[in-house]
């Protein structure tokens, strides 16, 4: 269980060091910690989650050879970079590959269901949704009706604030103070128990 | 709001490339990003569940409504309920009523003040009333020769706090006269309170233009 625990690593040459000697609680590490930014990362520029989670897969594998043939990284604070700069090249391949043959990316196809949830996947996953309903009932019926135009409705940014009466920093505003909340709530109470690739 | 605009897709190309880098390197702007992500991705979950409950809470709210307004025809609210309106009916019939019979059969005696304009430099009176009797005003209105001639005569009384307590109207006797004219304002023992008091008396003309003749200003102190 404490290798399923959120731990701040800071990105030193001894955390590349051991990345590189295949210590695993290192390894889920990384692989958790930049599975999250790497989807976020990916939603914005890939439809389908297959295609993110092979991009995912692809960017590790990589990092990780590069890693245990040169044996570390010149500066390892600067692991992040690295990963995020593999992870462009991986997505440039993706993007030529795709328009010569057959996408990777499966347009619309479901995302597959997760495997291996425990029991504190689904008591965290339990108490993001708990923490994000109580944020959305805080609101008002107006800023909600305002997130679901734009979030999942999709509706030009635009047109929907001056369906709304309001300006674009508005918006920006509503989104960072419920981001804010959630975040207090997220760090407080469920980051310390999350696993981290809980919001994957 | 670097992270806000990326989630909300607003940052230019080059712009978000710089802040996926930054991000990626920095685990506090990272976590910022995730708690952001997070809630938007549940946020999208939630929200159809939200808006479509609307209807179901809002009949759920009619529903509770309605077993409330049921529930007091419920003894422990009934009983309690038609005893005070008892106690209401009879109180009015056996007081109240005979009271205000008598008082519109009979002469009233009510104290008479002498009232002066405040315009006029007057000093502020103060009068003396208990509920009963209340007071007797004469308003002794100085038309002078000058002013628009007035149809009819508007009165505002504002009690304590200047809060508009009436307001009625009274045909000038003589239009266009310039002579005085003389009232009387009888104000009732049950309107008013201790406190400072101001009439307002303006003149209005046929045309409805509105001119301020006079404004008396004194003082109630109620004895009971």
């Amino acid at each position: 269980m404490a290798g399923r625990t959120l731990q701040f690593y800071s990105f030193d040459a001894k955390y590349v060091e051991d990345l590189c000697a295949g210590d695993s609680q290192t390894q889920e590490h990384f692989v958790a910690y930049f599975t999250a930014l790497l989807k976020i990362k990916l939603r914005s520029r890939l439809q389908s989650f297959h295609a993110i989670d092979d991009v995912c897969q692809e960017t590790f594998a990589r990092v990780l050879q590069v890693l245990r043939r040169d044996g570390g990284l010149r500066q390892p604070e600067s692991l992040g970079a690295f990963v995020n700069n593999v992870c462009n090249h991986v997505l440039f391949e993706y993007y030529r590959s795709s328009s010569r043959s057959e996408s990777l990316d499966a347009e619309g196809a479901p995302e597959p269901a997760a495997t291996g949830a425990d029991v504190l996947d689904i008591v965290s996953a339990r108490q993001i949704k708990e923490n994000v309903l109580i944020i959305l009932m805080r609101l008002s019926k107006r800023d909600r009706s305002l997130l679901k135009a734009v979030f999942l409705d999709e509706r030009d940014r635009d047109e929907v604030c001056q369906e709304f009466g309001v300006e674009r920093e508005y918006l920006r505003v509503l989104l960072h103070r419920a981001k804010q909340e959630f975040k207090v709530e997220y760090v407080k109470h469920i980051g310390n128990q999350v696993p981290l690739n809980a919001d994957t | 709001m670097t992270a806000e605009r990326y989630l909300l897709n607003e940052l230019t190309p080059d712009a978000r490339d710089a802040f996926e880098e930054h991000v990626f390197d920095c685990p506090e702007c990272a976590l910022d990003l995730r708690a952001g992500a997070l809630f938007v991705r549940e946020a999208k979950v939630q929200l159809p569940d939200f808006v479509a409950s609307h209807p179901r809470s809002g009949m759920a709210k009619a529903r509770g409504k309605r077993t409330s307004w049921f529930s007091w025809w419920r003894p422990a609210f009934a009983v309690p309920a038609f005893a005070a309106l008892l106690i209401v009916v009879g109180y009015q019939n056996f007081v109240t009523f005979p009271a205000l019979r008598q008082s519109a059969n009979e002469p009233r005696l009510a104290p008479l003040a002498p009232l002066r304009s405040a315009t006029r430099g007057a000093t502020r009176p103060t009068f003396t009333a208990d509920r009963t009797h209340g007071v007797a005003l004469p308003v002794d209105l100085v038309i002078e020769p000058e002013m628009a001639p007035a149809a009819s005569y508007s009165f505002d009384l504002r009690g304590p706090q200047g809060k508009l307590v009436w307001t009625g109207s009274l045909p000038a006797t003589a239009p266009g006269a310039d002579s005085d004219q003389l009232f009387s304002l009888d104000i009732p023992g049950g309107m008013l309170q201790s406190g400072p008091y101001s009439l307002m008396v303006t003149g209005v003309t046929t045309q409805g233009g509105r001119t301020p003749i006079e404004q008396y200003n004194f003082d109630i102190v109620m004895t009971n």
